[in-house]
């Protein structure tokens, strides 16, 4: 999709730093929870951010949505720069922006009714509706997402999971946003229920000409919705790509570990997966190892790995093709694995091998 | 067999009435064996596990019915001396939430050595030396040296690993899981889900892995017992079931799973939500979101049918179901 982008983002940082003592306060370290990141994002398109809990992800989206202030980077809505804004102006760019939240227990108010609730962004932007119209237009928005408009006056204990989850759907609609930040829209909801959600924001985004940002910990789920997927480690962006070169084609270590320890549900593949156990667990973002941060659980690393900070680029093996394996990826031995994740039985055995040689 | 669940039910009382949360399940285990049972939250699969372990918590829950033979013998009726004694020795549980199932206050050293000073009277000394060979067992790097750390010290797949070693401890015959792995990451969850495995076959133990994840189920299990609305609709081995599944729930469960060739379409779903418990519908429970209902599924309890070898589907249609797919 080669469209205008209607998101920008560069080096976006957000340190938290660590303090000690009460009256002379020093900044002893920093929680470096987003670590440079970059990305664009098409009109209409999806961009998919996934990543294991404490990589960033869910502060990115905080950021986008401006319920946090970056340390350093910059932001830019349909080319204008937004990182900086306050008052009215940063007030009309957030109705262009608005979130989904993962949990929808806590993420609405339980004292307020259902049409408060999703009427709410209009007493925050009254420029945007006409009093009078409000309530209509609150009904409207419960049938858009598939609830029954006749519900307004209850509230959300009312409602299971799957249909609160639509109530934080319809608020995030109430202001016609451009560009719509999902943190793990479903991740909460029961099986049965997350394809309703789904099937949802993907009728959304056609009907409302959306532009998502739809941040999970579901492989699965990701590459259904996004059409491109960018995959964080430790506060940056260590691959990127269109789904099928990021799920077919990782290039990247973590990637390749990620995908490969997503349990496959077909117990027939059990037997032929070759599964990428990582050791150890991912590093605490206080002390973010030197040069590639991946590197203290990788088993390709090598002295270079410790001096030189890999950029998110199109590896140099890969620069000169065409293939599904040429897109950014943050490694300096950058490779794609021999088998695909996914092909089912190994690799048929060579003639005249006897079986115990290395894969 | 190791362990036979008897048409067991399980009521709770609330506010709104009377919660039906177990009502009839049946299912065993043998020694080396993996069960899955998969549900959804409210399926029973979880208060089943309680009712086994003898943790359920009365009031407001309350077993009506049934039987749970543990080696023989009917754990409903005997004293609770008895039982203390079967859980822990016996059985033993694995939780989803390392963090809260631990004592906070307790180093992890002094609540893997309790299980032996209670269980086999060993003196401190000795207990804290097998905590340290458990740690080791479940590969905590530094084994004695964190012996002394509390549990806030360790990272969630080093805590999730000292429930493993607390469960493993005295050697039980039968170790239930529930949902271990679904507060980890997927390269963590990978880790803990290998050494579960590994150390089953060492010990030959049973395994009740209670879960929602049809991936994981794929991975570990030998067979599946499918809950909905307190009851196990579905039950067969591993891959008969994924191969082809004898009942509309199940079909849908795995239906639901995003597939390559259908980005860009809309996923399938299962129509509506999962049945409130005070207020199960008569005849199939799952009869208000199932594509095939007719008139007998509104009115008739679906039995058990024997749907194959080994198998049982609770759906009146499951042949319909079973070739259609």
């Amino acid at each position: 999709m080669t469209t205008e982008p209607i998101l920008q983002v560069s080096g976006l940082v957000k340190h938290y730093p660590l303090t000690r003592g009460v009256l002379f306060r020093k900044q002893v370290g920093a929680v470096k929870a987003v670590d440079g990141v970059d990305f664009t994002l098409g009109r209409g398109e999806t961009l998919g951010i996934v990543g294991e809990s404490g990589c960033g992800k869910s502060t990115v989206a905080k950021l986008l949505c401006h319920l946090e202030r970056p340390t350093a980077g910059s932001i830019r809505f349909k080319g204008e720069d937004i990182t900086n804004l306050s008052g009215r102006a940063l007030k009309a760019v957030r109705r262009n922006i608005q979130m989904v939240f993962q949990d929808p227990y806590t993420s609405l108010n339980p004292r307020m009714t259902v049409g408060d609730i999703v009427g709410e962004p209009y007493e925050i932007h009254p420029e945007t509706a006409p009093k009078g119209d409000r309530r209509r237009r609150v009904r409207d928005l419960l049938d858009v997402v598939g609830l029954d408009p006749d519900y307004v006056n209850r509230y959300p204990h009312q409602f299971s999971g799957g249909q609160r989850q639509r109530i934080g759907i319809a608020r995030g609609l109430a202001l016609r946003p451009e560009v719509i930040v999902a943190d793990e829209p479903v991740s909460a909801l029961d099986v049965s229920v997350q394809s309703q959600v789904i099937n949802l924001l993907a009728r959304l985004q056609t009907e409302f000409g959306l532009s998502y940002v739809f941040i999970a910990h579901d492989l699965s789920i990701v590459r259904h919705i996004s059409d491109r997927v960018g995959v964080m480690y430790l506060g940056r962006i260590v691959e990127t790509g269109r789904d099928a070169e990021i799920y077919d084609h990782p290039t990247h270590p973590y990637t390749q570990a990620l995908l490969s320890a997503v349990p496959v549900p077909d117990p027939a593949a059990r037997e032929h997966r070759d599964r990428i156990i990582l050791s150890g667990d991912v590093p605490s973002p206080t002390a973010i190892p030197s040069g590639c941060r991946f590197r203290t659980r990788c088993w390709k690393a090598q002295e270079r790995c410790a001096r030189e900070v890999p950029a998110l680029a199109v590896p140099a093996v890969f620069r000169d093709t065409a293939g599904p394996a040429a897109h950014d990826s943050a490694c300096h031995f950058a490779e794609t694995l021999p088998s695909a994740h996914g092909t089912p039985g190994r690799a048929a055995p060579r003639e005249g091998a006897n079986g115990n040689g290395p894969g | 067999m190791l362990l036979e669940v008897r048409d067991l039910h399980v009521e709770f009382r609330t506010r709104d009435g009377v919660a039906h949360a177990v009502n009839g399940v049946s299912y065993e285990v043998d020694a080396g064996q993996t069960l899955a049972v998969l549900g959804e939250s409210g399926s029973g699969k979880s208060v089943t596990a309680q009712a086994v372990m003898g943790i359920l918590d009365t009031p407001p829950g309350r077993i009506t019915g049934g039987r749970i033979l543990f080696q023989g013998q009917d754990l409903l009726t005997i004293r609770e001396e008895e039982r203390r004694r079967i859980r822990g020795a016996g059985m033993a549980m694995i939780f989803q939430d390392a963090l809260s199932a631990l004592n906070p206050v307790l180093s992890v050293g002094d609540q893997l050595g309790e299980m032996f000073v209670v269980h086999r009277g060993m003196s401190k000394r000795d207990a804290r030396a097998r905590a340290v060979e458990l740690m080791d067992r479940v590969r905590i790097p530094a084994a004695a040296q964190r012996v002394r750390d509390y549990p806030h010290q360790f990272s969630g797949g080093m805590r999730q690993r000292i429930m493993i070693a607390m469960a493993l401890a005295l050697e039980p015959a039968l170790v239930i899981a529930d949902e271990p792995t679904t507060a980890l990451d997927v390269t963590v969850q990978a880790q803990v889900m290998d050494l579960l495995a590994e150390l089953r076959r060492e010990y030959r133990m049973g395994l009740i892995l209670i879960t929602h994840d049809l991936g994981v189920v794929a991975d570990v299990a030998d067979r599946i017992a499918v809950m909905y609305a307190g009851k196990i609709v579905e039950s067969a081995p591993v891959h008969d079931i994924y191969k082809a599944p004898a009942h509309p729930y199940t079909r849908g469960l795995l239906d639901s799973i995003p597939r390559l060739d259908q980005k860009g379409r809309e996923l399938y779903a299962i129509k509506g939500l999962p049945p409130n418990l005070t207020h199960i519908p008569p005849g199939c429970s799952f009869h208000p979101r199932c594509p095939m209902a007719r008139d007998v599924c509104r009115t008739d309890v679906p039995p058990l049918y024997e749907a194959g070898e080994a198998r049982g589907s609770a759906c009146h249609f499951w042949r319909e179901c079973l070739h259609d797919h």
